[in-house]
């Protein structure tokens, strides 16, 4: 009977967290500064990006789950090619030779930017990886996911579309 | 999707009403004069756990394994953690303060919840017989993404030597000075110590480095180093 009742409780507690699981919507918040490096070291923030839609990806090499999502991530790119979408992913609190040391594995045409001394994962309050987050054209938070998705289909795409034909609206 | 977590909240609270009795853990017997008290993260004891601790009791540490979860048949999840009686586990600690050996705790992950709580409901002399060594403790009450992490409440820690090890491959390293200042703002006395290329549950991974199933099999040879750090202080 105990059995029974644990399986039953635990599955309804996964059922939900399925549920709950997602992206988040945000209340167009500023986003917090990002100060990082790319791989030849020179630095780098987001404000360059702004008027487009951009997807930070907060990372790392020894972390299973952000391998799993870096191929859609890179379909994503090659999909959206010529569009207003810029995606960075950042490796959080990782020197750079372990992140070329997986790069040299998976070839990724999107930029990759590091944050040796987690400062900014620190500042954008990132607790579990992968953790991304969807910035508007404005440069705000709009939408936050912790865990791996798939980049390039379903609720993921639905979401860069729709900001997408937002920022298409407010860019004429 | 409200229903749905009422009926989980009643379904879990009925599981509990039918908790087992014992407490679910292995003696692993010895004759020295350490004590080690393991308590298993979420996840439930690992292979590798139960080697070392078979090990550690060869070297003449005596190691009572205890399961929290399945103890108490809760779901495995780290907030089922905060569920656990603290006075239970209270109850155990004086249990074995009781005799004259030299009692290190060692809790993995959440487990570290329950057993800080147990230990701030000890007197305070018994509090500084304890030794601590907390494995990637997992302390937050929330922990959202943009938003300052909240820490649970612990109570009074006086007095109490705590060893706290976080793998460096893990989301947890850059936030570990904020866990420790809340650890010392109950009053312990904490060192923080970095492990070098590893991963949280490094013993337990699907895909484990050569580096981290070496260290799998040298998991004794850590605690015992604990150990002997916690008794010189």
């Amino acid at each position: 009977m105990k059995q029974f009742l644990a399986g039953l409780a635990m599955s309804l507690v996964l059922t939900a967290h399925a549920y709950a699981a997602g992206f988040e919507t945000r209340a167009a918040t500023p986003a917090p500064a990002l100060k990082a490096r790319d791989m030849s070291g020179a630095p780098k923030t987001l404000a360059d990006y702004r008027g487009k839609v951009v997807l930070l990806n907060f990372w790392a090499s020894w972390c299973p789950p952000c391998l799993r999502e870096m191929p859609s991530m890179e379909r994503l790119r090659v999909k959206m090619e010529g569009r207003p979408l810029e995606m960075v992913a950042l490796a959080s609190a990782e020197g750079p030779e372990d992140v070329k040391a997986f790069l040299a594995k998976m070839q990724l045409s999107f930029p990759i930017w590091l944050d040796a001394d987690g400062s900014n994962t620190k500042r954008w309050k990132v607790f579990a990886l992968p953790t991304s987050f969807l910035l508007d054209a404005k440069g705000r938070v709009r939408y936050v996911l912790t865990g791996p998705t798939e980049w390039d289909e379903g609720e993921a795409l639905k979401i860069i579309e729709s900001m997408l034909a937002e920022q298409a609206v407010t860019s004429k | 999707m409200r229903f749905l977590q009422m009926l989980m909240m009643t379904l879990v609270l009925a599981a509990w009403g039918v908790r087992a009795e014992v407490p679910d853990y292995q003696v692993f017997p010895a004759k020295g004069t350490q004590l080690l008290l393991w308590v298993a993260s979420e996840r439930g004891r690992a292979e590798p756990e139960v080697l070392a601790a078979r090990k550690l009791a060869d070297q003449g540490v005596e190691v009572w394994s205890l399961d929290l979860l399945s103890a108490y048949f809760l779901p495995q999840l780290s907030r089922s953690m905060d569920a656990v009686p603290p006075q239970d586990v209270a109850d155990w600690l004086r249990s074995a303060l009781k005799g004259d050996r030299r009692v290190t705790v060692y809790a993995v992950a959440r487990a570290a919840v329950p057993v800080l709580r147990a230990a701030a409901l000890l007197e305070p002399a018994q509090r500084k017989q304890l030794g601590m060594v907390l494995m990637y403790p997992n302390l937050y009450t929330v922990a959202e993404a943009l938003a300052a992490p909240d820490y649970l409440d612990l109570g009074a820690l006086n007095g109490l030597r705590v060893r706290v090890l976080q793998p460096r491959r893990s989301a947890a390293t850059p936030w570990l000075s904020g866990l420790v200042d809340h650890l010392k703002v109950y009053g312990a006395k904490v060192d923080p110590v970095i492990m070098e290329n590893l991963r949280e549950g490094y013993w337990g991974r699907e895909t484990p480095t050569e580096f981290e199933m070496a260290e799998s099999q040298r998991m004794d040879g850590l605690l015992m180093r604990e150990i002997k750090i916690l008794g010189r202080k």
